[in-house]
């Protein structure tokens, strides 16, 4: 099969067009870290990468922005800001691997959304290429913008059924000076909770809030329900932070090796079970305890989103559980699929009574079904 | 022209109390914040979203134009009636449905005041961030139409991050929701692409929103410049020393002198530009942060740094700029307030082209800005009645957004498109992004009826029947 790599926008609108006039199949990535995602995509007719578009298109410090190209690996955007002090503190699994039009488009987020936000949040312009070979900009590369539609947020989270992102714009955050993490472990759900409830209604800011259930744990080679808070800022901060939370905390190396690990939960499972699957259950603060107590396999909690991630270990047993959660009215997902998935599986059981739109919208972007098809949870 | 019997069926959704269709309660209708003015033929007030559903039902059927309508705050004509029709106030849609602070949401109507949120969950300690200087009469709905900025949002973002679902009408009468008080739901992201979206491609009925934890402590210091371009230079040095103010506003000595005037707020008359920074957060924070921003302001060439020492100063302070607008409506009867975006780097050299506008000109301009991130608020100054004056006014603007575009910013950071800058989208946007943004509206809207004239530059806008006939006060771009 044929895999084009494009050196340039204008090469990648020529490859899109062409592939898409020719009613070929298309299977759009960066660099394809993330294939059991979303959906079972039909074999393509013609790969397209936009990994060897990796320029970096702007960046001044001083406005805390920065426009890169969408191939660029997202460890290497995080170390280019990282030299000034400043973060695009997103924290996608796959982490060394990942395009940063991966991440974007697969609106992979991690633990510090709870202070800095999603990718919805700390993208602010994008260029994106339509099978028609169009280059279509939204946003720009200021922090606020209210000229012309928002059609960045569409492409977030479209997993490539849309079009071809070419180019991103973030906001970027200055780096704390200081960053410790309390780990602290409860023998019940019930304790975990009232900690982290405690916490939410204190004048404390933490960067992240991550529950793991004693199953979860277990795999980082922790006990009981871990509540990981990370807390960022000066050491007159960090002092406040030692004097309100106690327990110790860790800082440095030990500190980054503890949250590598709850980043690459995910990797490190897909890759151990090839015939799991990650459910990705979209919660409330406080439905998140009624989702926690009902999965007893391995789930990694956003506890400050609302956003769980149950592990579960063969096909049938992630396909009853999403079934369940369903029934239970839970909006959740198969996030990551089995790598042979059942027959007639479809990883996003109930979508809303805004499908129609959105069937719309794909049939505007991509009237022949050619871009990435059921990628997007099977559905789209 | 609306149909009699159309205008019948609409009057017996809201019953007779719920409707105005005489011209002389029309006239208050036919205006917004922005300049331009146009007369809805009929202005319904209903009060359920099945209400919305089954108007726009009656529209489709004649074919009949709609546009929403909050407070009618908005600067960029957004919720003027351009091709007549019906104007659908939200203004009885006011009450909050949930607050639900275990989840840090609520769930408001749209004709919800904005403050009215922050004001209801005070006590709980929560607030709702975004806070449009018109924060004490503007309504919910509209700010999800404008995406709605604020001073503030510099450390806590755009109504758009802090929307997280809404429920919708289309044209065509049926109702959708889009996601939820959770985050992360599978699919297109339409909350974000209807944010923003001035009413053109649905009518929303409900709105989730997120709270915040209410900050433990504020601190807001106002520091004194000879030179506006010294402001520009602390904002630089802010970020660098990697602290994000919650707010900075910057307001130059023309503007300062009119505030101090009307509101007697302790600004100093005699300087060339304030710059007025607020931090939030945790004490030990707040009270490093002060410290180093003072070094900054006074190495940047402040003359003078003051600081809010009680809560009473801290409004004061505030009430000076928020009322910014009034205070230049006692001095010059005619104004233009552009709301051009600058990457923050490009402030000074921003600042240096709207004097030379000012001089080549020979109009005045005063500038207030949320100079934290990049948002100039330059207002023109004007007299109406020299012959051409308006036109030169607006032309001056229109070159300091193009210089805004060319500088790698924006035409509007956070009062929307509207009817004035639809021209403008031109000079940001190539032809192909308006196509798709204009196929992406289509798709909601297919007839076009819903908010007709605005946003997109097509060929159908209501330029031609724009009327400039300004009231005395009215702010224009």
């Amino acid at each position: 099969m044929e895999t084009l790599r494009p050196k340039s926008i204008d090469e990648l609108a020529e490859a899109l067009r062409e592939a898409a006039g020719g009613g070929k199949r298309i299977r759009l990535g960066g660099n394809f870290t993330k294939n059991r995602m979303g959906g079972p995509s039909p074999a393509p007719d013609v790969v397209i990468s936009t990994c060897e578009l990796r320029r970096i298109v702007e960046y001044d410090p001083r406005d805390l922005t920065i426009s890169v190209e969408a191939g660029l690996p997202f460890a290497e955007l995080e170390r280019i800001a990282g030299e000034h002090k400043q973060m695009a503190p997103l924290d996608p699994p796959f982490y060394a691997g990942a395009t940063v039009g991966g991440v974007v488009a697969a609106n992979t987020n991690g633990p510090r959304r709870r202070l800095y936000g999603a990718c919805r949040d700390l993208v602010i312009g994008m260029k994106f290429v339509t099978l028609e070979g169009k280059l279509v900009s939204s946003g720009g590369m200021v922090v606020k913008n209210a000229a012309g539609l928002d059609m960045a947020k569409l492409m977030v989270g479209s997993m490539g059924t849309l079009a071809a992102i070419a180019v991103v714009n973030f906001r970027l955050a200055p780096r704390p000076p200081a960053s410790r993490t309390y780990a602290s472990s409860f023998s019940t759900l019930a304790e975990a909770f009232a900690a982290r409830d405690a916490l939410l209604r204190s004048p404390l800011q933490p960067v992240a809030i991550d529950l793991l259930n004693p199953a979860a744990a277990a795999r980082i080679g922790r006990q009981g329900y871990l509540l990981v808070v990370q807390v960022g800022g000066s050491e007159a901060v960090m002092e406040r932070y030692a004097r309100e939370l106690g327990r110790a905390a860790v800082e440095g190396e030990s500190e980054a090796e503890l949250w590598r690990r709850i980043r690459e939960f995910t990797p490190e499972f897909l890759a151990a079970h090839p015939q799991g699957a990650i459910l990705r259950i979209s919660s409330t603060l406080s439905g998140l305890k009624q989702v926690m107590g009902a999965i007893s396999a391995p789930i990694v909690a956003r506890a400050g989103t609302g956003v769980g991630y149950a592990y579960l270990d063969d096909a049938e047993q992630a396909a009853r559980t999403l079934a369940d959660a369903t029934e239970r009215g839970w909006k959740a997902v198969m996030e990551f699929l089995p790598e042979k998935p059942p027959a007639g599986l479809v990883p996003w059981p109930a979508p809303g009574d805004d499908f129609a739109i959105m069937e719309k919208i794909k049939r505007m972007f991509d009237p022949g079904h050619l871009l990435n098809p059921g990628r997007l949870y099977g559905r789209l | 022209m609306i149909p009699q019997e159309a205008k019948r069926e609409l009057a017996a959704i809201v019953g007779p109390k719920g409707y105005l269709d005489r011209d002389e309660d029309l006239a208050l209708y036919e205006y917004d914040g922005g300049v331009d003015m146009a007369r809805p033929e009929m202005v319904v007030f209903p009060q359920t979203s099945e209400q919305v559903a089954a108007i726009a039902r009656i529209t489709a059927k004649y074919g009949i134009p709609m546009v929403g309508r909050g407070a009618g705050t908005g600067l960029s004509g957004g919720a003027i009636a351009c091709q007549g029709g019906v104007m659908i106030s939200f203004a009885r849609m006011n009450r909050i449905l949930e607050i639900d602070l275990e989840n840090e949401r609520a769930v408001v109507q749209p004709g919800v005041v904005n403050l009215d949120i922050s004001l209801a969950v005070d006590a709980d300690g929560y607030f709702y961030a975004p806070d449009p200087s018109s924060q004490k009469a503007c309504t919910i709905g509209g700010n999800v139409a404008e995406n709605a900025g604020g001073p503030h949002t510099l450390a806590y973002g755009v109504t758009t991050n802090h929307v997280l679902g809404l429920e919708c009408v289309l044209p065509d009468g049926s109702v959708f929701t889009t996601g939820g008080k959770e985050v992360d739901l599978p699919g297109y992201d339409l909350t974000g692409l209807l944010t923003g979206s001035e009413g053109t491609m649905a009518l929303v009925t409900k709105v989730v929103v997120r709270l915040m934890r209410k900050p433990e402590a504020v601190q807001t210091l106002l520091a004194v410049y000879d030179d506006p371009e010294d402001c520009g230079r602390t904002v630089a040095e802010i970020t660098a020393r990697a602290i994000t103010p919650v707010a900075i506003e910057m307001m130059d000595g023309v503007l300062l002198r009119m505030v101090e005037e009307a509101t007697h707020a302790g600004y100093p008359m005699d300087a060339a530009a304030v710059l007025l920074i607020e931090v939030e957060g945790l004490k030990e924070a707040t009270e490093e942060q002060v410290e180093q921003i003072r070094e900054a302001c006074l190495g940047c060439g402040a003359r003078e740094v003051r600081m809010a020492r009680s809560p009473e100063e801290r409004d004061l302070l505030w009430k000076g700029r928020k009322n910014a607008f009034g205070a230049v409506g006692r001095v010059s009867p005619s104004f233009v307030v552009q709301d051009g975006m600058v990457p923050r780097a490009k402030i000074p050299s921003t600042l240096r082209f709207i004097r030379q506008v000012s001089e080549r000109y020979g109009l005045l301009i005063s500038n207030i800005f949320h100079a934290g991130d990049g948002n100039m608020h330059p207002i023109i100054l004007f007299n109406k009645r020299r012959p051409g004056e308006l036109q030169k006014a607006l032309r001056a603007g229109e070159e300091i957004l193009e210089h805004c575009v060319a500088e790698g910013g924006s035409i509007t950071g956070e009062h929307g498109v509207g009817i004035e800058k639809l021209a403008l989208m031109r000079v940001q946007f190539s032809e192909d992004s308006i196509e798709c943004m204009v196929r992406l509206k289509r798709l909601f809207d297919p007839e076009e009826r819903l908010n007709p004239g605005k946003l997109y530059p097509t060929h159908k806008g209501c330029l031609e029947i724009r009327q400039p006939a300004l009231r005395p006060g009215a702010i224009l771009y």
